[in-house]
């Protein structure tokens, strides 16, 4: 292929694009809402994972030990939670810590406590430990009831549970919407593409009876579908970027959680939404060219 | 050049097209084909390029059996036949120039060839300064002028004309057969398909008439000289 000939492909693609302004805003404007759908779910996905994560990785769970268990045996406790597989991290919460934490968050008022220092402290020891994989909480946690001294744990294993399901139902229902969309785009695409067509049959015509090949039919209208997901890619993936750090704005005040940061994902987003504009645009004007050689234009004479 | 061995045409609907015909053609001649409308004169040009294919019997083009040709190489048989219709099939949208030089694009020419050629083929027909004109802008014997110099663009070895003056004033009709003589007469085959007996009869050429399918009557070769017309 001359460089020439790429030219004029290029131009005639970019040509009828223009020529069927309507059809071609309303295909960019679908594949974008597809390409926008996808985006938004990855992104809701990844802050999940990254919300999971950081349940995960803070010492959420609390294990208290027996009132009363003398600190030498509190201590073994500890050591039999750090023999456990799945247990990241085990630290030892001591009851004249625990009452010291309460006194600071009572300020000024705090001094009330004072008194519960030392033998009159009815408080437990406790340990907040870590989790390396939520998922085996169940085992762990039964492990970890079953140690000798071992009173309660406090956890947050209904978060931990909402989220993996949140997740699985955002990844679920991502699936599909995108499916869908992604048959709407193709089929709009594909008709958009077929008006392009059915605008210059006429030329068509001309090029067959001089000799095109059919390549050189095709092409200019599979650079028409490269372009609209050229520009749809393009497009979706700056708007993406508004709408994320808007609604992160908007969420600014709530810190539940670390949201996951768009800026060093943006090249990986705009180059995906952009490959799969390109290639739904492609594969949507193939469509439709080898329906239209088939059939109208494979004869060019209406002698 | 061309030859016609035992050649049949049913089309799918059951029309007889053509039937049984034989024929030769060497190149360099000039042939009118005549008869009248149904007659199959169209199926019989269809059939030389390729547009459709006979239902019995085989053409051959220069040593080329084409009846059983791919399809993908059915486009390389077409660069060496120019195409004239009668409709003239101008785009309108394009100046005189570009549909010239469009089937340059179309084969592949670079833009040098292409600037090199178009302006030459515009004087040959005589349009040269209408060349910035858009094809709605011209009699329709200027049009038909366009149409033939994009059949001649890419150098064919022979031009199919089906009535290329049927939709031309009929005194502009001798001006666009005239420049099909000329072209001839540098060697290229001519088949042109026409109703009007005027230029026949002023144009000394082999005439092939078709009825009903057949060939009922055909003069052979016609030598001619220039000084005959
Ligand atoms: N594509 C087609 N399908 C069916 N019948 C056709 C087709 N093209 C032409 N015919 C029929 O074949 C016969 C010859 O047609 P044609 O070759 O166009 O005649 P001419 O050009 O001499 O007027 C006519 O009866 C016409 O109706
Ligand atoms: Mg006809």
């Amino acid at each position: 292929m001359r460089l020439s000939n790429l030219r004029y492909l290029l131009k005639e693609g970019a040509k009828n694009i223009w020529t069927n302004r309507t059809m071609s805003i309303a295909s960019i404007a679908v594949l974008v809402s597809c390409l926008l759908l996808t985006g938004a779910a990855i992104l809701l996905s990844m802050n999940i994972d990254s919300a999971m994560a950081s349940v995960e990785g803070s010492n959420s769970i609390k294990v208290y030990c027996e009132q009363g268990l003398p600190t030498l045996k509190s201590v073994q406790v500890g050591e039999e939670i750090m023999k456990l597989d799945n247990v990241k991290s085990c630290e030892l919460v001591l009851k004249d810590e625990a009452v010291e934490e309460m006194m600071d968050s009572l300020g000024d008022n705090g001094t009330v406590l004072e008194s519960l220092l030392g033998d009159e402290n009815f408080l437990p020891d406790a340990y907040r430990i870590s989790m390396e994989d939520l998922s085996k909480y169940d085992e762990t946690a039964a492990s970890i009831l079953a140690i000798d001294g071992v009173d309660q744990i406090i956890d947050y294993k209904d978060v931990a549970e909402k989220l993996t399901d949140l997740d699985n139902m955002v990844s679920t229902a991502g699936m599909w919407i995108v499916l869908l969309l992604s048959l709407v785009s193709l089929f709009i695409i594909s008709n958009t593409i077929r008006v392009a067509m059915f605008s210059r049959r006429l030329q068509i015509s001309i090029m067959k009876s001089v000799g095109a090949t059919n390549w050189f039919v095709r092409l200019p209208f599979v650079v028409e579908g490269v372009l609209i997901g050229l520009i749809s890619g393009l497009l979706s993936s700056l708007l993406l970027n508004i709408v994320y750090q808007n609604a992160l704005g908007a969420l600014a005040g709530i810190n539940i959680f670390d949201p996951v940061d768009i800026g060093p994902l943006q090249g990986s987003i705009t180059l995906l939404f952009v490959l799969a504009g390109m290639i739904f645009g492609a594969v949507g004007g193939m469509i439709s060219i080898t329906r239209y050689l088939h059939k109208e234009g494979s004869s060019f004479s209406i002698f | 050049m061309i030859t016609f061995k035992n050649v049949s045409k049913v089309y799918a609907n059951g029309t007889h097209a053509l039937t049984d015909i034989n024929m030769q053609i060497e190149q360099g001649e000039f042939v009118f084909i005549v008869g009248s409308s149904g007659a199959g004169k169209s199926t019989f040009l269809k059939l030389l390029m390729c547009e459709e294919q006979p239902t019995e019997g085989e053409i051959v083009i220069n040593d080329t059996v084409i009846t059983d040709l791919p399809r993908r190489k059915i486009p390389f048989l077409r660069r060496t036949m120019g195409i004239v219709f009668q409709d003239f099939r101008l785009i309108d949208s394009m100046s005189v120039y570009d549909n010239v030089a469009f089937a340059m694009h179309v084969v592949g020419a670079t833009p040098q060839e292409i600037r090199r050629r178009v302006p030459y083929m515009l004087s040959l027909v005589n349009l040269q300064e209408k060349a910035k004109c858009r094809p709605k802008e011209l009699s329709g014997g200027e049009q038909q002028r366009v149409g033939l110099a994009r059949a001649l663009i890419n150098n064919p070895k022979l031009i199919i004309a089906d009535e290329p003056t049927g939709n031309v004033d009929p005194a502009l009709s001798f001006e666009i057969v005239d420049l099909l003589s000329e072209i001839n007469r540098r060697g290229t085959t001519i088949l042109m398909v026409t109703h009007e007996h005027g230029l026949v009869k002023h144009f000394h050429r082999r005439i092939v008439e078709i009825q009903g399918g057949r060939i009922v009557a055909d003069t052979g070769k016609v030598e001619t000289s220039d000084e005959a017309e």
